[in-house]
């Protein structure tokens, strides 16, 4: 039992950041995200003995993406969706710095961050996974259960949408 | 939308084409505009996500109640109540923590593990005595010059002596092919590394332990910190103030 939980904890607890950060960008709130992760690290524990070695991080992050959608079902029910917070993770960039830069730094943040969340679920994963986990075709394939010429079109929807709304947003910026 | 090619240069940026697949990809970008367009596309968008979207970073709080459950095996039921628990009971030492490393972003895999590595092995072949500093002063008007002529980049440098963290000199590494600044301080009896680089987008910034050695990442400007060293991470954090202080002045 012991060893299997040391097993656990090298193999699949370092991923444990890159789970909390897929459940929290498709909760968009921090408390769903965080409930999404312990379930689903607790699940990965249980399941851990179909494991059959491999690379652990698109395993778990398939037990992310499900306990979410799980728990969206189940919310669903009962009607009431969360909102996108307002993001109190962009205030903290640079307290120190020269504070219009750093105002100016941190509403382009969260603008983006905005952007990022108003995208529908399947190309906000996609992006997500393939952005900021670096992940190939393959792998984003392996967590979302789609197959990977589906994951090609979300990944070009996505970045055309981002592009739509974001970035000619901001090149229209003088 | 005319190209039949554009997916094949979203493949292509996404790093999924073989070399013959990438050169005639390569080849096409130079005459159509259209997938030119799309490349730039995909890599401003590439560099906001790496650079400015926030990453979201699982809290102390919620690592402890994980690695509490894997250990004792209790579960959901009680999980919504040791949230509130664990958040009253730690919201503040959570809240300096957070305030303390700025953004705490975490390294995604590959080319940061690889950077993360260059860093650590520079910092380890520095404490062995091999390759210290260079240019050994504790005048910035020493060792601010020095690095024009010897490094990529110019970091801003100052004595923090009066903080505790004094300047011992400078030179030069390379992490990740780059040729990185390094500025080297004293803090008691840590030695602390700060290297330099311009921000390419690819490293990202947090707070990362690694072979028992503390490494805080940053970007202000066009460059990329990264400091390492033993120290507390309050005290890595400290000396991170000054040096984003220095640069902005």
């Amino acid at each position: 039992m012991d060893e299997r939980r040391r097993r656990f904890e090298q193999l699949v607890l370092p991923h444990l950041d890159a789970a909390y950060n897929l459940a929290r960008w498709l909760a968009r709130a921090s408390p769903e995200a965080e409930d999404t992760v312990q379930d689903a690290m607790l699940r990965a524990f249980r399941a851990f003995d179909g494991f059959r070695g491999g690379d652990a991080k698109p395993w778990l992050l398939a037990i992310v993406r499900n306990c979410h959608y799980t728990a969206m079902e189940r919310k669903k029910r009962q009607m009431s969706i969360p909102l996108p917070e307002n993001d109190d993770d962009t205030a903290l960039v640079a307290p120190d710095a020269d504070p219009e830069a750093a105002a100016v730094e941190a509403a382009e943040a969260r603008r983006l961050n905005l952007a990022v969340s108003a995208l529908p679920a399947e190309f906000r994963e996609t992006l997500v996974l393939r952005e900021m986990e670096d992940m190939s075709y393959k792998q984003i394939a392996e967590v979302t259960g789609a197959p990977i010429g589906t994951v090609m079109s979300r990944l070009a929807r996505a970045r055309a949408l981002l592009r739509e709304r974001w970035l000619a947003n901001e090149e229209a910026v003088p | 939308m005319s190209c039949g090619r554009t997916l094949q240069v979203q493949a292509y940026l996404d790093g999924e084409l073989d070399a013959v697949a990438a050169a005639s990809i390569e080849q096409h970008l130079e005459t159509c505009a259209e997938c030119a367009e799309v490349r730039a596309g995909i890599v401003a968008i590439r560099k906001a996500m790496r650079g400015q979207a926030t990453y979201h970073h699982a809290g102390a709080a919620l690592r402890g109640r994980i690695s509490k459950a894997l250990r004792g095996g209790t579960i959901s039921a009680v999980a919504g109540l040791g949230r509130r628990f664990w958040s009253g009971a730690l919201s503040g030492a959570v809240a300096t923590a957070l305030a303390a490393s700025l953004i705490v972003y975490v390294m995604a895999p590959s080319a940061q593990d690889q950077i993360a590595s260059d860093v650590i092995s520079a910092h380890l072949r520095s404490l062995m005595g091999t390759h210290l500093i260079d240019v050994a002063s504790s005048n910035q008007h020493t060792v601010k010059p020095w690095f024009d002529g010897h490094a990529d980049v110019s970091p801003p440098v100052a004595d923090y002596g009066e903080d505790g963290f004094k300047l011992v000199g400078g030179r030069v590494d390379y992490v990740h092919g780059e040729r990185a600044a390094v500025v080297v301080y004293r803090h008691g009896q840590h030695v602390v590394n700060v290297f330099t680089w311009k921000n390419d987008g690819i490293a990202k910034p947090g707070m990362k332990n690694l072979n028992g050695f503390r490494m805080l990442a940053w970007r202000s400007g066009d460059l990329f910190y990264c400091a390492v060293s033993d120290m507390a991470p309050a005290e890595l954090d400290e000396l991170s103030q000054l040096i984003r202080k220095t640069a902005e002045s």
